[in-house]
């Protein structure tokens, strides 16, 4: 029971930080025939997108 | 089952009844903490159950079958169709802040009971209802802005009081936490050495993140965690050392400009190497905190010691001046309702949404989860001695600056406390001094140190706990300087690109140096000008900043209002209709009294004059001279701030009166700037 707790927990801040997004960004541009960047490209990319708007409140 | 339900329910029912009718019937004994708790807990379960259902079936008429813009223009990066709970995490890390652990604290002043009732019925029915309602617009308009929806709604004139109402509101809320982890680390080596610590750990992780294993941000933030940690542990050794504590210890100008420069340095470096890794670290220690503060209340079940009521509801108190009305809902505006959540509510969030209904559970629900961060903060000041409370958030300015004198002044108040307390408690937290330690963060740490302490059995570990505390506040306030800072940066190069495109160019890096010290000057102005406050900067710079955060809650609530009259919705307007009348009269009464108020404890004015005086009578020693014409100053600058954030929230109210004038009656035809409807084809 907690083993599997702990795991569903994990997966989540997994999901919640980001750590997934790479691979679903892959997936999609699979889809369109396009070239995807390297991990590194789309780390920097997703963060730069993300602190240039409003991302944390008072 | 239905039958069961509704038992299940009037159980929630009766148990919020009891709390509430506990907390009622106390008369000078403490009361446990966990009635307090209770109370909340069950009519926030029951707001969420029924009011936020009404609203969500009655008045938005939410709809499944309807494609959120998550699935019309998914493009895999700005909009994903999301799990709600991924969803809600992301919601709720971006509008948890530093706001309902600070304002609580300091209108403790007033007792516990105004501040509670305010941050739970505040919440249910105007926060809640202004997060949800404002997502649930944006979404039904592909993710648009608040600013654009002030405009696209009700007029280009709300539009733009929007976006200046947004900048203002950015350059008051750096300067006021920055002033809040400046007071929290003045003269504290343990504390600044473990906050100077985050940024060599943040850089490491950065580069760690970038180059070595892009993306791994768990693995980074646990390793993050550990090494900030030890640094906590570590500062332990740094104040005991006469030597190493020589370093890390400073008053506040010097706190000051290190917070300015490091606000500007994580503006001007590439976001991946500093401002992200923190956010990260902050984030989860944050989440942690949190829920850990949550179980420890529970299971340490405090008394509360502070009474329900004190003497300065009266507008004496000496943390800030002012009475209940209105400035206990200006000081408590995060964790009651908060204005700034309608940028996040109108940002990234509505562009995640699978389904229309999960708009309630991330926008009423997230919002119901801040505001019972603010009841917990509440209850955290609530279980320190009322002397020791006074004595820890009063400036030097209103109870003297020795020891002996201060206490006194408390105790002459009937909260009863003596130097030597406050000197155990300081050495028992490894602080030089509590007194005069003003901005809440340091009673807060010790308000959770006493929990935590007392949960797990450990009070020898209170200095630990203390400066744990204090690095939880200040790592995730520095993340909202620095992340704030960054932002305003883009929203004024998006403004003077209007005028020199190099400007406006974000690669640019003259460009982006100077915008960045731009917005770095303007709140690094009225950080300094807190911290040259004898009255504490407090006093003055928090009412400023409430105001500014009531003025957008009351943008985004026109906004909603007019949109829920354009949908036809006339007779359910009073959903956002009422909590914005509140907010109208509060905004404008703290503004009316802030600056026109004759005591010059309350009015900026009326201090500049009695300032004034003093300066054409002689009375101030020459060395004191320009400092004492740079108050004068700075009173005037607040009027004139004050001033334009009411004139903002009557700009925006009369268009918008104006428009459901002529939608009511007839005189013109609304349009309503919906996304059109598309089919779902997402499984419910």
């Amino acid at each position: 029971m907690l083993p599997k707790l702990v795991r569903a927990v994990w997966r989540y801040l997994r999901e919640v930080s980001g750590e997934n997004d790479y691979a679903r960004y892959c997936r999609g541009i699979r889809q369109q025939g396009t070239r995807p960047m390297t991990p590194q490209q789309f780390y920097v990319s997703e963060l730069q997108r993300k602190y240039s708007r409003i991302s944390r409140c008072c | 089952m239905q039958w069961a339900k509704k038992l299940v329910w009037a159980a929630v029912a009766i148990l919020g009844a009891l709390a509430l009718g506990m907390i009622a019937a106390a008369r000078g004994e403490p009361l446990n903490a966990v009635w307090l708790v209770a109370a909340a807990a069950c009519i926030y379960a029951l707001g969420y159950r029924f009011y936020s259902r009404w609203i969500a079936y009655r008045v938005l008429e939410l709809n499944d079958r309807r494609a959120t813009p998550a699935e019309r223009l998914d493009d895999g990066r700005d909009f994903v169709p999301t799990n709600k709970w991924v969803v809600f995490g992301h919601h709720f890390a971006a509008i948890a802040g530093p706001g309902p652990l600070v304002g609580p604290i300091l209108a403790a002043q007033f007792g516990y009971l105004p501040g509670t009732l305010w941050i739970v019925l505040g919440g249910v029915l105007g926060g809640c209802v202004q997060d949800f309602v404002t997502l649930f617009c944006s979404m039904r308009r592909n993710g648009k802005s608040l600013g654009q929806m002030a405009k696209d709604e009700i007029s280009p004139l709300g539009g733009w009081t929007a976006l200046f109402a947004v900048l203002a509101i950015m350059i008051i809320l750096i300067a006021v936490v920055g002033l809040v982890v400046v007071n929290a680390l003045k003269s504290s080596p343990w504390g600044l050495f473990t906050i100077a610590a985050t940024i060599p750990i943040a850089l490491l992780l950065g580069i760690y993140l970038r180059y070595l294993r892009p993306s791994r941000v768990m693995e980074a933030s646990l390793a993050g965690f550990a090494l900030v940690m030890a640094a906590v542990i570590g500062g332990k050794y740094v104040a005991e050392s006469a030597w190493l504590a020589r370093y890390f210890t400073y008053g506040g100008v010097a706190l000051a400009w290190m917070i300015i420069l490091y606000g500007f340095a994580a503006s001007v470096l590439p976001v991946w190497l500093l401002l992200a890794p923190r956010d990260y670290l902050s984030t989860f220690i944050k989440l942690g905190t949190i829920l850990a503060l949550a179980l420890g209340i529970l299971a340490a079940h405090p008394p509360m010691l502070l009474p329900p009521l004190t003497r300065f509801t009266d507008g004496t108190g000496p943390i800030f001046a002012g009475k209940v009305f209105p400035f206990c809902f200006i000081t408590i505006a995060c964790g009651a309702v908060s204005g700034f959540h309608a940028l996040i509510a109108s940002g990234t969030t509505p562009k995640l949404i699978s389904k229309e209904s999960q708009a309630r559970m991330i926008g009423y629900g997230g919002m119901m989860m801040e505001s019972f961060v603010g009841v917990m903060a509440m209850v955290a000041a609530t279980v320190l001695q009322p002397g020791v409370y006074f004595a820890m958030n009063s400036p030097a300015g209103i109870v003297g600056a020795m020891p002996a004198q201060a206490a006194a002044t408390i105790s002459g108040w009937g909260f009863p406390v003596t130097a030597r307390d406050m000197s155990e408690l300081a050495s028992r937290v490894g602080e030089i001094t509590l007194f005069n330690r003003t901005g809440g963060a340091p009673s807060l740490a010790v308000g959770m140190a006493h929990i935590f302490g007392g949960t797990l059995g450990m009070r020898g570990l209170e200095a630990i706990w203390y400066h744990f505390a204090i690095m939880f506040e200040a790592l995730f306030i520095l993340t909202v300087l620095d992340a704030g800072t960054r932002v305003g940066r883009f929203m004024l190069q998006d403004l003077l690109g209007h005028f020199s495109r190099p400007l406006g160019r974000t690669g640019w890096y003259p460009g982006v140096v100077a915008t960045s010290a731009v917005v770095c000057a303007a709140w690094g102005y009225f950080l300094l000008q807190g911290v040259a406050d004898p009255l504490g900067g407090i006093n003055s710079l928090w009412p400023l900043f409430g105001i500014a955060n009531q003025l957008l809650a009351a943008i985004a609530l026109c906004v909603a209002t007019t949109i829920l009259i354009k949908m036809g919705k006339q007779r359910y307007a009073w959903v956002t209709l009422a909590p914005l009348g509140w907010l109208v009269a509060v905004t404008m009464t703290a503004s009316w009294q802030k600056i026109a108020s004759a005591d010059p404890r309350l009015g900026f004015l009326a201090h500049a004059r009695l300032l004034s005086g003093q300066l054409a009578a002689g009375a101030v020693p020459a060395s004191g001279v320009a400092a004492t014409q740079r108050l004068v100053f700075n009173d005037r600058l607040d009027t004139a701030v004050t001033a334009v954030f009411a004139a903002f929230v009557v700009v925006i109210l009369v268009e918008s009166a104006r428009h459901w004038w002529l939608y009511s009656f007839g005189r013109s035809q609304p349009v309503l700037n919906e996304a059109p409807m598309e089919l779902s084809r997402l499984p419910g």
